[in-house]
This record gives C-alpha cells, sequence and structure tokens, in this order.
C-alpha cells in the first residue's frame, strides 16, 4: 500500500498517494483539467501541452498528465498566466488545422476535442502555417481512414497500437512542420502488421482517424442512440456500443476504458464485422431443404421437428456417439451450455465442441 | 512493444549501411534486429543524413554561411549539373562557405586552417598545447578517489560548457548517489549550434584531455562504458577520435569506448535527446524529471558531458579547482569562445571566462566594416546590439542581457546586414530542426518564420501583430529548450533594431 499526504490543488488541500500525477489526484476532486494526448491505457506522453499547470517552486509550467506528486506540493491549474497559454496554444492549433466556417476546427463523425477546447478561448485569428504533412491517399484498407489534416501529432495512435495492441503499424514519421503518422514505406493498413482493430480511431482525440464505413457526418446528423450490447464473435465478452441511427447500425465501438472487461478495446470483428445485421442475404427464418432440393421457409416448430427427426434417425441406427455437436462462437454462454446439455442429456454423447474454444 | 531480443540500437546505423530509408532497407533492418518496421522507418525518417536515399552535395545555410554566399555558392553548384541540399550549420564558421561533397568530405572555398590561440601553460584545453599521452590524471583522480576529486571539480567552478552552464560538480554527485550500479558517462559531441565549432577543434586537437576526462568520469562513478554521441557531419573528427582511441588503448583499457555517429538532428544536442537517439529512436526529447544521472541511457544513471567540459577535467585533477577557478575573470576558468562573421581571423580562442567582445575581436584581427550587431552563444541566444561590446561575456551578463552563454559559438555582424534576413536564417535554421513533438515549437517555429519572411516581402510591420504572443508561448509551453528559445532571433532583433522591422 502506497503512503498518502496531502497536497495542496487549487488551494483546497487533498489527498494524494505516492506516485500519483497531478492527472491522478485531479480526478478524485471537481477540478478539471483539459487534455488531448492523454489516455489512461498509455504512458503519460506531455506532447499536446494542453494539460500544463503551475507548480510551485518550478519556473516552467508543468505537464499534468506526467507529474508526481510529493507531499505539501502546490499545484495551481487555472491562472492568468496559464488562461493566455491556453489561448495562443489553442490558437497556434487552429493555424494548423482545417476549419469550418466558423473558424473553429472542423469535426467528423467522431468528433473534435479540440474543437471543443477552442470554444473556450477568445480567437486570435492566426494566419495558417503550410504544414506539408502526407497521408496515405492509397490506402485501400477497408475500415480505417487518416486524413492528416485533423492530425495534431499528439501520437495516441502511435502509441496505443505499441503500448496496448503489441503491433506497431504506424509510426511518428518526418521531423518539424512535415510530422505526420506513417506506415513503413507509406503501405496500405493492409500490407503492415496492422490487426485493422481500429483503436487508434477510438484514442484519436479530433477525429482525424475515422471509420470508413460510419457516415462523416454523424455528428451534424444528430448523434446516434448507443445500445450496449455483448459481442458475439468469441467467447471474451467484450462490451459494444452500437450507434444506431434511424433504425441502421452505423458504428460499433467500445464503452470507455475502465468501464468494462475489454478497457476500450475491441478486434476487427467486433467493431467492424457488422454488416451481416443489414446484410439483403441474412436468414430470418427458417428454411428446410424438400425432396426437390431446394430450400422451403418453414415455422420454427417444423424446422425443429425435422432437425429432431433427422438427428434420432442417425442415433438410432449408429449409436449416440456416431453425433457430434458443434456450437457457434457466436452464440452466448448461455446457448452454448444448451447446446452442451442437447447433446449430453438428451442424446448422450459427449461429441461437443464450440467454436471458440480452439 | 519491443520484444526482449530485438536490438534497437543499430538500427540507425544498419539503415545508413543500406543507404538510407527505402521500404526493402527498412524490411532488411527489421529482419536484421528484430524491430517492427514502421518504428524503423518512422526513426529513419526523422535523420537528414538517411532519410533520403542517394547522394548530394550539402551546402550548409548556417547564419555565417549566408552572411558569406551560401546561396549563391548553392546555385553555382546546382548550375554545374550537381545535385544540393541545403543543410543546417556544418560547425565550420570560420571556414564559411561551408559544403560536404557527395562523398561526405569537408569543401571550403576561401578559407582552410582554423585560427587557435597560441600554446599556454594557462588555459585549461590548450589547444596549440602539446598532446600528453601519459594519462597521469587519470591515475591521480584515482588515487584521490571520487569525494576529493569532486570536491576539487566544485572548487573549480566549471560549469557545463554546451550551453546551459549547469554546475558540473552537482551531476557527478547526483551519479554517485543513485542505488543503481549500472551506469553510464556518455559525452555530448553533437556539436551542431549555429556559430559553434570548439569542440571540433577539442577533438581534433586535443582529444586526449576529452578521453581522459571521460575515462576519470568512469572510473570514479564506476563504469566502464563510456559513448561518445558525435553528429555524423564531423567525418574528420570520427577518425581524429578513432585515432586517439587507439593511440591510448593502454591507458583505457579498464573502458570499453563506443562512438556513435548522429545522422543528422540538431536536437540530438538536447542531452534527453540525445540518449533517445542512442536508443534507436527518434530524437525527441524526454520530459524531464527524471533528469539522466537518475534515469538516462538505457534509463540507467548517466553522466552526459559536452566535450570541453569534460577535457576541462583533466587538467583541474592536475593543477586543483583553485588554479581553473583563477583562470576565469568575472566566472570560473579559462573558455574556448568560438568567433566567425564579419572579424579578419575568425576561429577558437581560449581566454579568460568574462573578457568582452572587444578584447575577443581584437584575437581575431579585429572588426571587418562597422560591426552593428553580434550572436554571442549561437543561434540560440538571439542578437545583441554592438554597443553591448563591452559587456563580460559570461554565463550571468549574458543572461542578464537578455541573451545567453550558450555554446560561446559568436558571431559578429556589420552594418552591411539586413537584421530581418539575419533573424530569417536563424528561424530557418530552428523551423527545420524542431523535431514536432510539440505544438508549440512545432507550429510556432512555422508561424514565426513565416511572419518575418512576409515582412521582408511586404515591409509592413503589420505582420508581426501576434509574433510576441507567439513567442512567450513557445518559451512557456514546449517541452525543450529548443522550442523555448526558438523565437529568439526575431524577437531580440527587433528589440535591439528596430529600425530595421518599420514599414518600408
Amino acid at each position: 500500500m502506497s503512503d498518502s499526504f496531502s497536497i495542496k490543488l487549487n488551494g483546497q488541500t487533498v489527498d494524494a498517494f505516492t506516485g500519483e500525477t497531478v492527472f491522478q489526484v485531479a480526478a478524485r476532486t471537481e477540478v478539471e483539467i483539459p487534455s488531448l494526448c492523454h489516455d489512461d491505457r498509455l504512458a503519460p506522453a506531455g506532447a499536446c501541452r494542453v494539460c500544463l499547470v503551475e507548480v510551485a517552486g518550478q519556473r516552467r509550467l508543468q505537464p499534468g498528465c506526467a507529474w508526481v506528486v510529493t507531499p505539501d506540493m502546490e499545484i495551481i491549474t487555472e491562472s492568468d498566466r496559464i488562461a493566455k497559454h491556453r489561448k495562443v496554444l489553442y490558437n497556434l492549433y487552429m493555424a494548423d488545422h482545417e476549419l469550418d466556417d466558423a473558424g473553429l476546427p472542423i469535426e467528423t463523425g467522431n468528433g473534435n476535442q479540440l474543437r471543443e477546447l477552442c470554444k473556450t478561448v477568445p480567437a486570435m485569428n492566426l494566419e495558417p502555417v503550410i504544414a506539408p504533412r502526407s497521408g496515405r491517399p492509397r490506402d485501400d484498407n477497408p475500415y480505417i481512414q487518416f486524413d492528416p489534416e485533423l492530425c495534431i501529432l499528439c501520437a495516441r495512435c502511435t502509441r496505443y497500437c505499441d503500448e496496448v495492441e503489441a503491433v506497431n503499424a504506424i509510426t511518428l514519421s518526418n521531423r518539424g512542420g512535415e510530422t505526420t503518422i506513417e506506415t513503413a514505406g507509406q503501405r496500405s493498413l493492409i500490407d503492415t502488421t496492422c490487426e485493422l482493430c481500429g483503436g487508434c480511431i477510438d484514442t484519436c482525440p479530433t477525429g482525424a482517424l475515422i471509420e470508413k464505413k460510419a457516415p462523416v457526418n454523424l455528428v451534424q446528423l444528430g448523434g446516434t442512440e448507443a445500445v450496449r450490447s455483448t459481442c458475439n464473435f468469441c467467447g471474451v465478452g467484450c462490451q459494444l456500443d452500437l450507434h444506431v441511427q434511424n433504425d441502421k447500425l452505423v458504428k460499433v465501438t467500445s464503452p470507455e476504458p475502465g468501464e468494462t472487461l475489454n478497457d476500450g478495446n475491441l478486434c476487427v470483428k467486433g467493431r467492424f464485422a457488422y454488416d451481416f445485421v443489414h446484410h439483403p442475404d441474412r436468414i430470418t427464418q427458417p428454411l428446410i431443404r424438400g425432396e426437390d432440393g431446394l430450400l422451403h421457409r418453414a415455422t420454427w416448430e417444423e424446422a425443429i421437428k425435422a432437425t429432431a427427426d433427422g438427428l434420432m434417425k442417425v442415433r438410432d441406427k449408429h449409436g449416440p456417439d456416431s453425433l457430434g455437436f458443434v456450437s457457434s462462437s457466436r452464440c452466448t454462454g448461455e446457448e452454448n451450455y444448451l447446446m452442451q446439455k442437447l447433446s449430453r442429456a438428451a442424446f448422450g454423447t459427449n461429441n461437443v465442441h464450440q467454436c471458440a474454444a480452439t | 512493444m519491443l520484444k526482449p531480443t530485438a536490438d534497437r540500437e543499430r538500427i540507425i546505423e544498419l539503415l545508413e549501411h543500406e543507404g538510407g530509408v527505402t521500404e526493402a532497407s527498412v524490411r532488411k533492418v527489421a529482419a536484421q534486429t528484430g524491430v517492427p518496421e514502421a518504428d524503423i522507418w518512422g526513426t529513419g525518417k526523422f535523420y537528414t543524413l538517411i532519410n533520403t536515399p542517394g547522394t548530394r552535395v550539402r551546402v550548409c545555410d548556417g547564419l555565417t554561411c549566408q552572411m558569406f554566399g551560401a546561396d549563391e555558392l548553392a546555385r553555382q553548384i546546382t548550375e554545374s549539373g550537381k545535385e544540393v541540399e541545403r543543410v543546417s550549420c556544418l560547425g565550420q564558421c570560420d571556414l564559411a562557405v561551408a559544403t560536404l561533397s557527395e562523398d561526405m568530405e569537408l569543401v571550403t572555398y576561401t578559407k582552410k586552417e582554423t585560427n587557435i590561440s597560441p600554446a599556454s601553460d594557462d588555459l585549461a584545453i590548450n589547444l596549440a598545447g602539446e598532446v600528453d599521452l601519459g594519462y597521469s590524471a587519470l591515475a591521480k583522480a584515482r588515487l584521490m578517489g571520487a569525494d576529493a576529486v569532486i570536491e576539487q571539480l566544485k572548487i573549480s567552478g566549471l560549469q557545463g560548457r554546451g550551453g546551459a552552464g549547469f554546475p558540473a560538480h552537482f551531476k557527478w554527485t547526483s551519479l554517485i548517489n543513485q542505488a543503481e550500479t549500472e551506469r553510464y558517462v556518455v559525452c555530448n559531441a553533437d556539436e551542431a549550434e549555429p556559430g559553434t565549432f570548439k569542440d571540433r577543434e577539442t577533438m581534433l586537437r586535443q582529444p586526449h584531455k576529452m578521453l581522459e576526462g571521460l575515462a576519470i568520469a568512469a572510473a570514479l562513478i564506476g563504469t566502464r562504458e563510456i559513448y561518445i554521441y558525435i553528429r555524423g557531419e564531423y567525418v574528420n573528427e570520427v577518425a581524429a577520435l578513432e585515432v586517439a582511441i587507439d593511440e591510448a588503448k593502454g591507458q583505457l583499457e579498464d573502458f570499453n569506448v563506443t562512438i556513435v555517429r548522429g545522422h543528422g538532428a540538431y536536437i540530438c544536442g538536447e542531452e534527453t535527446a540525445l540518449l533517445e537517439s542512442l536508443e534507436g529512436k527518434r530524437g525527441m526529447p524526454r520530459l524531464k524529471p527524471p533528469f539522466p544521472t537518475e534515469s538516462g541511457f538505457r534509463s540507467k544513471p548517466t553522466l552526459i558531458h559536452n566535450v570541453e567540459t569534460i577535457a576541462c577535467v583533466p587538467s583541474i585533477v592536475h593543477h586543483g579547482g583553485q588554479w581553473f577557478h583563477d583562470l576565469g575573470r568575472t566566472e570560473a576558468g579559462s573558455k574556448l569562445y568560438c568567433i566567425s562573421g564579419h572579424v579578419n581571423q575568425p576561429g577558437v580562442y581560449e581566454l579568460p571566462l568574462g573578457v568582452t567582445l572587444d578584447e575577443l575581436v581584437e584575437q581575431a584581427g579585429g572588426y571587418v566594416g562597422t560591426p552593428l550587431a553580434f550572436s554571442p552563444g549561437g543561434a540560440s541566444s538571439g542578437f545583441l546590439p554592438i554597443s553591448q561590446r563591452t559587456l563580460p561575456l559570461d554565463y550571468k551578463s549574458l543572461a542578464a542581457a537578455g541573451s545567453m552563454m550558450g555554446s560561446a559559438g559568436i558571431v559578429v555582424l556589420n552594418d552591411t546586414v539586413d537584421m530581418a534576413r539575419a533573424a530569417d536564417w536563424q528561424l530557418k535554421f530552428f523551423e527545420r530542426e524542431s523535431c514536432g513533438q510539440c505544438a508549440p515549437c512545432r507550429i510556432g517555429t512555422q508561424f514565426i518564420r513565416r511572419q518575418n519572411e512576409k515582412y521582408i516581402q511586404l515591409g509592413d510591420p503589420a505582420t508581426f501583430e501576434h509574433t510576441e504572443d507567439v513567442a512567450w508561448e513557445m518559451e512557456e509551453g514546449s517541452i525543450c529548450g529548443l522550442g523555448m528559445i526558438a523565437a529568439k532571433p526575431l524577437t531580440s532583433a527587433r528589440e535591439h533594431f528596430p529600425e530595421h522591422f518599420k514599414t518600408r
């Protein structure tokens, strides 16, 4: 158990523990410190400079995400100095960002946290800089879109790809104003180690990374209704937020990190393989193959009876172990339980398996 | 995430061996080292000596070379049918204009020889002095022990000669007090501050002072491991060091001395960026704390000193701290001053710390033309008006004047120079060399340079409307020292030379 002590946060005495950062202490209070490059799943980078705070005894402003507190430390998160810092910093970001008619950073279907921050400071209308950042216009992967003009180079995507997924498909590349996010050889993500998990999209604070399949103007369309569900592609049980617009599933995200067991992460199937939901080929009612070799619509009663008759015929002729039962990983745990019950109790064989078990 | 078996520290060198960053070279290096391809690509793309395959003539566009017609020379070389790349200061300001040939050989056009101070026993580095291969200071330091040597360092008042001016003995004390016993000594020979070429001369003329200083440091903090990080453009200096290490292999038998060459990134002179580069990463400065003395190379306690700082150590051990202290005038020690620009005999002069510009220029053969301004400590120090010619060139006085001692790379500008143009040359340098990690520096350097360029084109001072605020934020908000001072060439030039920034 780490030692506890107290520090002063904006004049208030608050408890802190050895090794905690200003962010971690502030999270237990009402004090809000803005940030763009921080994600609790990643080591602090202190790169966006949005979270700078005053630390008594320190000449320079220090990043709240990375600054480790010590007993009796005095931290100030709001002051004239910090207000000026935020004003000029946000305006610099705007000079390096695509803006809309209102002069604010444009937002994609995933919103833009920078835009929200920029609304909190007076506009200086700095002349834009011309940063020649390369993207990957010919990247033909089906899921992940990157727009370098909306990127603030906080490196959350590359750090996520490295620190959380251990995939290292993307990297900060070049230098200075030309710094951008690249793959080795500017290849399509498909031709890299990328597993297309889309976690980079999830952690991107500005919407520079978006889902190719989702409407780009989701926010402008009035947003979506999120329906919490369980991913049925495998047995892990990741929680999903299904984003529904006009009765149509348009995007899948994970609940916030720390909220569910998947901790903000999903795999390519969970995040992107939802086409089947609205697919015209999807079978929506039982079918039985007739004597003519073709499939015919049937009721559930008819279909279950046909299946049961067939299975019992085999068992009676060849014995229970002539049967084997394999259930899909897309079934729920309860359904899988019932499947083994059916196999063992009803038909008397232990030949039962579930595809996610291998 | 790196596999435990991956060999990241080798990737930059291997990329160079493969001729630079290409898809194929990256794939090959990934197979050789086990490092992910993207990490190799992103790292290689950071360094200008390897990011674009192929050979070309590199023409310096540092301040002094620009003053002496680098643009015109670049045009002539291009017209002769060769490909030209304009590169940041090559550290040959006294020989301006400087270029590197397609084979990475130094080619200068007007001057070949560097002027240095005559030999004297009352100089710590004594560039012209006899080379001493005895390594007797190392033997003496071993007998004295760490505490006694550190005490002498303290008395000597030796300050970090790379630019920060931090008292050297603090670092040694901090190292000795670390619980971790795996420790490193690193020599910062990544001399790239425009106007600076003192470490170059030290390595060429007195490499054993530097090597002996490093050996003393390593012996006393208890490590065998010495790394020398030297800028890749210093081809002759790398060769000189290799010869020196070979000459002294008997005296250095207790140490592993490794030379690591940089690959074209000024920012790697910042100590934590240097460590990142040593580890085979993009040279982006780390957040401090932790400081390198606590967590440096390979996250272990690391003593990092500039070439000149560490080269002072043998003399201090020999003659005692008081001797060194008394060599200075307003502050402790003798100091290598680099001087170039509009003076008759540019070079490296070792003088008492705290001499004035006039005294320095007297050594350098006097001013050429009517002096207007000088940059006292590299691009990072901005400009001062010639009216400050009697100011002691030391850490405290220059800081009080709103400038800095920096690397003591002094450039004199006479009244033929337009200060807006001089600022432009320096601002381009910082814009190009910004690592791009943090927004105040990455965007600020672009903004400031562009506004000044617009002023030069349009003659309208309204272009400077927001530059003071942006410069303020760069100083307040940047991660490292580069961003903090990158607007200085403009803000100082406008402060001291308002007549150069009027409506025109």
